[in-house]
């Protein structure tokens, strides 16, 4: 009905809408080349021997995509790079989960129950938000020594499940999609509380949790700080340790640039099939506010 | 021409022979479970390279082919020692001659007289290196066996770090003491301020300058060897050369930063005195020096580790002079041996305006280690064992810590370097190493020199004046270390 | 924003304490991975405490000596740590204008009714891709494509041009760095404000095209003031992401902040600190400063656009 009234509009300026159209195209194909872009370079350079990328640019693939697949996957100083991906995947699918999972929860309880100090613990989150991760690096990392859990992996997934932009987000989302009707007509059904979250509302809110699951596992994916901090055994390296290792040789007789430019490639490949994955939700459109309107 | 192709030809079938040697040598050392030892000949200098027998029991197996070796009959027990050998390391340099030529390595099971070989290596840049290291050190004493750093390398820009401390152990402790066909420089830079040596040095750096012959015709109308040295023995007659070169359209250096060490180890004062940073009167030539040469287009704002130095080294680079020792032609030249883009055949080697080192790798052994007689082993392979130090000049082209084996090889009118167009670079080499002295050198000065190189750039492109690159420079080390008092 | 018609609502459920339980894993884990480690750096800040080569030295109590120190001008007369907040604050600026900007179109290209953009799944995929790409290889290709060899030197050398430095120059070395920041992050910005603007109730939309309201008019009174909450959303976690640069600039200038220390950021002076010297009491000194800088300008953003949510929310 809606869509009708705009396109009766619409007919009387037909010009200006072939125009914005045909601008709307050009700016989203420029925007495509730009985030393009940097894909094109990486495969073209993982194609190049060390000494071809000296040489200079060159804008077709060359022939040594499989000399640099072998050097990066016999490369010993990194241990064994699927070993890498694996910890990597190990990381990060744990910590979107924990993210995900705990952070919807708490803006949960936050939307649904009246508690004292309910008002206090929003600010308070919010204001935590604000602390950036390198501030209390040192103390953390003082604590995980202390608690013995250096070269571990929980110092680095158990705090995610405390992630206030999660929350902020979450909290968001379900004030404008979670009906609480839902939530008291399960509770007339006998169902327990944790079970009303768990079964009626994280189906509801699946959108905003898959697209907080594509940035927490990206951005643990790739995070480089935190477990440089915290890792000092070669078989337990993330991806960007090992990245940081073979490229930090560049500059030595022993460095090998299509070797780090292999990696990078078979860095992005997971990231990019689990992001396809959820993507749809994306593509989809996560709504704020569709529900109650 | 025609002389390219014969050149480039040759290199081909050089590069041939030699892989196909140190396959050989993997092969026989990999396949030797047995006791059987295989050995392979090199026709350059008829040396034997004998790949040891690997015994899997923890008994020592050394290979006692030479008299130097058979001199030591107090080694260690090794009966109660860990059963992981820990190394740590800035690059695979060491990894790899190791792996091919320590006796009692078996390469297959990876380890060294049956102990497990782990090695840990971080690089240098940033003192990212030094960080790790000390860490693993000042666990040591606690460590278990798996974790104890057992042996580590150093180089000479802090190794007085780790000499001067306890987390070092007294050569002598391992059975070791210091041998006449060890470098003098090598030996002092090992010891701490108390004259105990602390450790060896398994390479002697001193650092060369590499010419292009091409270019050195073009310039100088010669490119032979001592008539090159003659016009370019003092830096007066580097800087008239420079400007030559420069308007026949070349570069003299590829890198501001190229002549640094030249001058800084030839500096007659130390980076700090008494807790106070001061800049020594040769780096401030430097200093001077790398201002005009900049200005006038002399050299480049490449790092000397760049890329675009590095681009240099091809066929079709316009660089004349490169400044390092045998490693640096053999591992960081790989552009100028590239057999496509390369101009192997096309360089060639002298003292320069000064005598002077660059680098060196010395072994240490790490207080606490439970496999002091592993590290006492590799320690006289490296230095004391003629057949390995052989290797390493033949198959290498290092230039090793051994004075008779050098001197073996200087004097011997058919060896030669294809890559220096046959030149003998041991016997330069050789004429070399009086005129090193090891003197005036503390525990900063990596990052000392590491951060001025880079902050004194500002200056040099104008971004602002000499001042604030200093101040910058001596904020830097404020940051690296706050004990050090800065102007 | 609506929590007076909630609560009027939520006043009949007696379940108040399970609220509790539900926001106790949160902050169990919160006071324990990230307020204690928080509050021992910030104790820190009090001590000389460093290694000199192998030497520890301190802890000794020295009060506020490391922000003294820290305000201290350089022999060149600036304050480093100032001088360091403003490359941050410059570099962050120079990424996040266009980045929202980008964002705020693609959103209004994407969720347009009249425009019916086609291939929006192969777009909306595309313009999130760049963020997988880690901050530091993304650095790396730009660090190569940008060098005194590199791709676009030797364009500017095949047109007759002479090699420009671009890492050797203040304005370029910031625009790259700023550039890089922005390409991984507007797609994802875009994807939070396209999900802000299908919330937006689409009879505003119809009402006002019905009143012969131009597009512009559209976006500047109807759509960007329906935004606020969630743009408000997108500048803060922009500004958190922006004060904690670190990776793009430290790669792009091997750690060094070239050049004259203009790219050079808080955390990397930070980073810096917990290096080789292990100065955990200059580090503590800078972690309060990045502390009181994240507060002051949150405090800012939130002051500016509070009270127009507020408005909005009400009326909705």
């Amino acid at each position: 009905m809606a869509k009708e009234r705009m396109d009766f509009i619409d007919k009387g300026n037909k010009t200006t809408l072939f125009v914005s159209r045909l601008v709307s195209y050009i700016f989203l194909i420029f925007v495509t080349i730009l985030s393009l872009f940097s894909f094109y370079l990486l495969i073209i350079n993982s194609t190049r021997s060390n000494a071809q990328l000296q040489a200079g640019f060159e804008v077709l693939p060359k022939e040594h995509f499989f000399d640099n697949l072998v050097t990066a996957w016999n490369d010993t100083s990194i241990f064994f790079l699927p070993q890498g991906m694996l910890n990597s995947f190990i990381v990060a699918a744990a910590t979107c989960i924990l993210t995900t999972y705990f952070s919807a929860m708490t803006a949960y309880g936050v939307c649904v129950y009246d508690f004292k100090g309910r008002n206090f613990v929003h600010k308070f989150i919010i204001l935590i938000m604000m602390i950036p991760t390198q501030v209390g690096a040192l103390g953390f990392v003082k604590l995980v020594n202390e608690l013995g859990l250096a070269n571990t992996y929980w110092p680095l997934i158990i705090p995610a499940i405390a992630a206030p932009s999660t929350y902020f987000y979450m909290k968001q989302y379900i004030d404008s999609t979670l009906p609480l009707e839902i939530v008291e007509a399960a509770r007339v059904d006998g169902s327990n509380e944790f079970r009303t979250y768990n079964f009626i509302c994280v189906p509801i809110l699946k959108p905003a949790l898959a697209v907080q699951m594509i940035f927490a596992f990206v951005a643990s994916w790739n995070n480089f700080f935190t477990p440089a901090l915290i890792l000092d055994k070669k078989e337990l390296y993330t991806l960007p340790i090992m990245l940081s290792i073979v490229r930090s040789r560049i500059n030595s007789q022993a460095g090998d640039m299509g070797e780090v430019y292999m990696i990078i490639l078979l860095a992005i490949i997971p990231v990019v099939v689990v992001y396809l994955f959820l993507s749809k939700f994306i593509i989809g459109g996560v709504t704020l506010g569709s529900v109650k309107g | 021409m025609n002389d390219h192709n014969l050149l480039e030809e040759r290199t081909m079938k050089k590069r041939i022979a030699s892989a196909l040697l140190a396959s050989a040598v993997i092969l026989s050392v990999a396949s030797c479970g047995n006791n059987a030892p295989a050995a392979t000949t090199t026709k350059a200098a008829e040396t034997t390279t004998a790949a040891p027998a690997a015994n899997n029991d923890t008994q020592a197996a050394p290979a006692d082919t030479t008299e130097a070796a058979a001199t030591d009959a107090a080694a260690p027990a090794a009966a109660d020692e860990g059963d992981t050998f820990n190394i740590y390391a800035w690059n695979e340099e060491f990894k790899g001659f190791f792996e091919k030529y320590q006796p009692g390595y078996d390469a297959a099971a990876q380890t060294l007289n049956g102990v497990k070989v782990v090695w840990t290596i971080n690089p240098s840049d940033n003192g990212v290196y030094q960080d790790k290291l000390d860490a693993a050190l000042q666990a040591n004493a606690s460590a278990s066996s798996a974790d104890k750093v057992d042996m580590f390398l150093a180089e000479a820009d802090y190794i007085l770090k780790y000499t001067d401390s306890d987390y070092t152990m007294d050569i002598s402790q391992l059975g070791l003491s210091q041998v006449d066909t060890e470098y003098q420089y090598t030996v002092s830079a090992a010891s701490d301020s108390n004259g105990k040596i602390k450790g060896v040095s398994f390479q002697c750096c001193p650092s060369a300058l590499i010419y292009r012959r091409s270019i050195a015709k073009d310039v100088l109308g010669t490119d032979d060897p001592d008539e090159v040295q003659a016009q370019l023995d003092s830096w007066d007659k580097f800087d008239a050369t420079a400007a030559k070169a420069k308007e026949l359209g070349y570069y003299m250096t590829a890198a501001y930063a190229e002549t640094y060490r030249v001058f800084s180890n030839n500096a007659t004062t130390p980076w700090v005195t008494g807790g106070e940073l001061a800049i020594p009167d040769a780096i401030n030539q430097w200093i001077d020096q790398a201002d005009t040469y900049l200005k006038n287009g002399y050299t480049l704002t490449s790092g000397i580790w760049g890329d675009e130095k590095n681009a240099q080294m091809f066929k079709d680079g316009k660089t004349m002079c490169f400044f390092g020792p045998a490693w640096y032609f053999n591992f960081c030249m790989g552009n100028a041996q590239d057999p496509e883009k390369g101009c192997s055949g096309d360089w060639a080697i002298c003292k320069g305006p000064q005598g002077h080192f660059w680098g060196g790798t010395w072994i240490l052994a790490a207080t606490g280690t439970d496999n002091p007689s592993l590290v006492a082993d590799v320690m006289r392979a490296f230095t004391e064992n003629e057949e390995v130090c052989e290797n390493l000049i033949v198959n290498e082209g290092q230039f090793t810590n051994n004075k008779k084996v050098n001197e073996k090889f200087a004097n011997d009118p058919s060896f030669g370097s294809d890559f220096l167009g046959g030149q003998n670079a041991t016997a330069v080499f050789c004429g070399m190493t009086d005129s090193i002295v090891w003197a005036n050198a503390t525990i900063y000065d990596q990052l000392l020199n590491e951060g001025l190189q880079t902050y004194i750039l500002d200056y040099y492109q104008g971004t602002c004046d000499k001042d604030t690159a200093l101040a910058n420079f001596y904020a830097y080390v404020n940051e690296k270390y706050p004990a050090i008092q800065t102007p | 924003m609506s929590s007076t018609t909630a609560s009027v609502r939520r006043k009949s459920i007696s379940y108040a304490k399970w609220g509790y339980l539900f926001i106790a894993p949160f902050f169990i884990v919160y006071l324990t991975c990230s307020l204690i480690p928080l509050l021992f750096t910030f104790y820190n800040a009090f001590f000389e405490n460093y290694m000199d080569g192998l030497k520890q030295i301190g802890p000794n109590f020295v009060g506020f000596d490391n922000f003294v120190t820290l305000f201290t001008p350089k022999s060149s007369g600036t304050i480093e740590i100032f001088k360091f907040a403003g490359n941050t604050m410059i570099m962050w600026i120079m990424g996040a204008i266009p980045q929202i900007v980008f964002a705020l179109l693609l959103a209004v290209i994407f969720t347009s009714e009249r425009m019916k953009i086609k291939g929006q799944g192969f777009f909306k995929t595309v313009i999130y891709m760049p963020n997988l790409i880690m901050a530091s290889a993304f650095s790396m290709l730009f660090f190569t494509l940008f060098s005194n060899v590199g791709p676009i030197n030797q364009i500017i050398q095949a047109a007759g041009g002479q090699v420009f430095e671009f890492f050797n120059n203040v304005w370029s070395a910031r625009t790259i760095i700023a550039f890089i920041n922005f390409l991984m992050w507007f797609g994802n910005t875009t994807i939070l404000l396209m999900a802000g603007i299908m919330g937006i109730d689409q009879s505003l939309f119809e009402a006002a095209a019905i009143d012969g309201a131009k597009s512009s008019q559209v976006f500047f009174k109807i759509t960007i003031p329906l935004l606020m909450p969630i743009i408000v959303f997108v500048v803060i976690t922009a500004l958190i992401g922006g004060l904690q640069m670190f990776d793009v600039p430290q790669i792009i200038s091997s750690g060094k902040g070239t050049p004259n220390n203009t790219t050079k950021t808080l955390v990397m002076q930070l980073n810096a600190y917990i290096g080789t010297s292990k100065n955990y009491g200059m580090a503590g000194a800078v972690s309060i400063m990045l502390f009181i800088i994240t507060g002051v300008l949150s405090f800012i953003v939130f002051r500016f656009t509070e009270p127009k949510k507020e408005k909005k929310g009400g009326k909705k």
